[in-house]
């Protein structure tokens, strides 16, 4: 077994990971609530986002702060659309239905991502935080790390906040618990689910936006750490923000505390697969396996 | 009145969905004609004053000669670059009269490293596409599945090869040297710079005990420590396989990466993030011999990287080969994604063999009898991208150069020369064994 200061240097890069991957799950959970959709293009989303950001700044030479806003716009607008265009067609449909659309907006937008930034050619992405940042103990943390941390905990608490206390809130909420209801009490249901998918898509963007800096900006790679979210999000029962955060940050954190142990470390892939067998089995032993839209908390 | 609001929504919703897939359909058929169009008045004004071929400036119009060429495309793993820069020269050679007034028309098939495709693509190009020659394929199993099979067929494959048939296999002939002798060479420039332990990384794909078996008797040879590891180069966190590398390398250690471009960079530059590029030497197969890999990683890691290169490094060579290089590569290199590196320069020399070959067939009968036996008789090509001149056979190019990023480009080390790769791999002596028989 290795010894504890070969671990080190993977907590960090772990917190980091985790942190990204909760934007997205908290994103995903909201959504899901809301409109009843797993969007499983968030990866391939934030990962065009991302490109989009590259050309800003390496072919146009936009600044880079200018090319950021416009990464997580991006995502907010193209998960806006989608979801009014295809939301609509498909409110009626059953969850898979729905879940399996957003996997053909995922491979349309591969696809693009890949005639027009073809993988030969590397690219990358770094932010201005990736210079500079403190040592603990065997551990080098850059200022992204502490970025990606921050802005999981930032968001996952604020978000919590704004479904509690905002009129908004309060309307997704509500729409969680009975969209029928809520339709008949006079809430503009259109505008809350745009609300949520534009939101959403914020985070996608952002999301992306980090994991190209802290990952690789390819936009194979990119689009499939979706799954890593999607299993953060169904360790939480697409239910718990807080929860979500949490399964994210642990899956962040022993995927990469498996890489200095050599016995395992081919298997890292598995971990956010095996997280979510093994919590879904836990909860079927215990009863409470159960996904119905019954409130975001 | 509910009925009426009903078909009211219904035919609201068409006004907003047809319009937009109209628009969608519009943006992508605009991308695809400006791509197309940008090319074709490219290659227009360009064809004039290149010594392609026969180099007289005339299209060639006559029937064309098909040559077939195989390639793995897929996440992680993209080896296009190669028979790409091939049909560029092609191109060129067919704006300047092509073979006698026949132009060459590359017929190109990827795949994604599963054994039946390989298997049905080698034999669609031969017997349903009627190729005359295999000439500019680079792909991870084509030797091993097909090798055989071209055998039977008598089709001699020109090639950038990569699994163990393509060395081994008297119907195939590379002009790199692959990445298991590729990483010999980047393993013998780490022990030579001094490392005590060596941690080999490499992409989890076939054929991963091959490419690292020359080391490991390399590096046994000199009795330093090696370990193994290996990557899903799809879905690869860079600065994980940083950190594990070095761990693994340890201190006063090297790290030898046998990874295409991306993959390494991502590496790369995960170990800058953590500070680790100073920790361990660092040392690359070929494909990190690319100035998109120099200009990505930045001055940081100026002569810290050292790499493998197969050939000739195209900044410190003012030779002819090279000029042409570099002037195709830029008039007719469109689709060659990587630019300016190893791979694309694979892929010139398999073009310019082609195309010697095909020049050298005196009946002026290009079929696939006369094509192969072109191919097969093909020896003492002088390139001035290559250290020995190029004949067909196991391992033509043993030896090789050392280059490191430099400002934004791969430079050749200083005073490095030429390094032929240890013949303790038993390939390696077997080849050089042969070639001072035949005075090659």
């Amino acid at each position: 077994m290795p010894s504890w200061s070969s671990f080190q240097p993977f907590i960090p890069i772990g917190l980091a990971a985790g942190g990204a991957y909760a934007l997205s799950g908290v994103g995903m959970v909201v959504l899901y609530r809301a409109t009843g959709v797993l969007n499983l293009a968030f990866g391939a989303i934030g990962a065009m986002g991302a490109l989009i950001a590259w050309s800003m700044i390496n072919t146009w030479h936009v600044p880079g702060g200018v090319a950021y806003v416009a990464c997580i716009l991006f995502g907010g607008v193209l998960t806006l659309v989608y979801g009014m265009i295809f939301g609509r067609v498909l409110a009626a449909r059953d969850p898979l239905v729905k879940a399996a659309a957003t996997l053909g907006l995922a491979l349309l937008l591969l696809g693009v991502m890949n005639r027009l930034w073809p993988a030969q050619v590397t690219r990358t992405l770094t932010l201005p935080s990736d210079n500079g940042g403190f040592a603990v103990g065997q551990a080098n943390v850059d200022w992204t790390q502490v970025i990606a941390v921050g802005f999981g905990i930032a968001m996952t608490a604020g978000t919590a906040l704004f479904l509690r206390v905002t009129k908004l809130g309060t309307a997704m909420r509500a729409l969680a618990d009975d969209r029928e209801i809520t339709a008949t009490l006079g809430v503009p249901v259109r505008r809350v689910e745009a609300a949520a998918w534009f939101g959403s898509g914020l985070l996608a963007g952002a999301a992306g936006l980090l994991l190209a800096d802290l990952d690789t900006l390819a936009s194979d790679a990119l689009t499939f750490l979706v799954i890593f979210t999607v299993s953060a999000a169904l360790i939480a029962r697409l239910r718990s923000l807080v929860v979500t955060f949490i399964a994210a940050i642990v899956i962040g954190l022993v995927d990469n505390l498996i890489t200095p142990i050599n016995s395992i470390t081919n298997f890292r892939d598995m971990t956010p697969f095996v997280l979510a067998i093994v919590a879904l089995l836990f909860f079927a032993g215990r009863r409470q396996y159960s996904f119905a839209r019954g409130g975001i908390r | 009145m509910g009925e009426e609001k009903a078909q009211m929504r219904k035919y609201l919703g068409w006004r907003v969905r047809v319009p937009f897939a109209l628009i969608a359909a519009a943006v992508a058929l605009t991308i695809v004609v400006t791509d197309s169009g940008a090319k074709t008045a490219g290659k227009a004004h360009a064809a004039a004053g290149l010594a392609c071929g026969l180099g007289t400036g005339k299209p060639a119009t006559g029937t064309p000669i098909l040559l077939g060429a195989i390639s793995v495309k897929q996440a992680g793993t993209d080896f296009t670059d190669i028979p790409n820069m091939a049909n560029a020269y092609f191109q060129c050679v067919n704006a300047n009269g092509g073979i006698y007034g026949h132009p060459i028309k590359q017929d190109l098939l990827t795949d994604q490293t599963i054994p039946s495709q390989l298997a049905a693509e080698a034999r669609q190009l031969i017997q349903t596409d009627h190729v005359v020659g295999i000439a500019g394929s680079s792909d991870i199993i084509d030797c091993a599945v097909n090798s055989s099979y071209y055998a039977q067929q008598h089709f001699y494959v020109l090639e950038a090869g990569i699994a163990e048939q393509c060395y081994s296999s008297p119907f195939e002939a590379p002009v790199n040297m692959g990445p298991r002798y590729s990483a010999d060479g980047a393993t013998q420039t780490a022990i030579k710079l001094g490392a005590k332990k060596i941690a080999f990384d490499q992409s989890n794909v076939p054929g991963t005990q091959y490419n690292a078996g020359g080391s490991k008797l390399i590096a046994a040879e000199h009795h330093i420590p090696i370990q193994f590891l290996t990557e899903n180069a799809a879905s690869i966190n860079g600065a994980t396989a940083a950190e594990k590398e070095v761990q693994a390398a340890g201190p006063g250690g090297a790290v030898v990466l046998v990874f295409t471009p991306p993959v390494a960079l991502a590496i790369l530059q995960g170990a800058q993030h953590l500070g680790l590029q100073n920790k361990v030497i660092w040392t690359c197969a070929t494909p990190c011999n690319t100035d998109f890999l120099s200009n990505a990683l930045g001055s940081t890691w100026n002569h810290k990287l050292y790499v493998n290169a197969e050939m000739n490094d195209i900044h410190d060579d003012g030779g002819a080969d090279a000029t042409l290089y570099l002037k195709v590569l830029k008039q007719y290199g469109s689709s060659v994604a990587g630019g300016i590196g190893s791979f694309s320069q694979f892929g010139f020399v398999l073009g310019q063999l082609a195309v010697k070959a095909l020049l050298s067939i005196k009946s002026q009968v290009y079929t696939a009898a006369t094509v192969n036996a072109a191919f097969h008789a093909l020896k003492g090509f002088k390139t001035d991208f290559l250290c020995k001149p190029w004949y067909f056979g196991a391992l033509p190019n043993n030896t090789d150069y050392t280059t490191y990023p430099e400002n934004g480009v791969m430079q050749i080390v200083p005073h490095s020369g030429c390094l032929p790769i240890d013949k303790v791999d038993p390939e390696v002596a077997t080849v050089r064994a042969y070639e001072k028989a035949h005075g090659v």
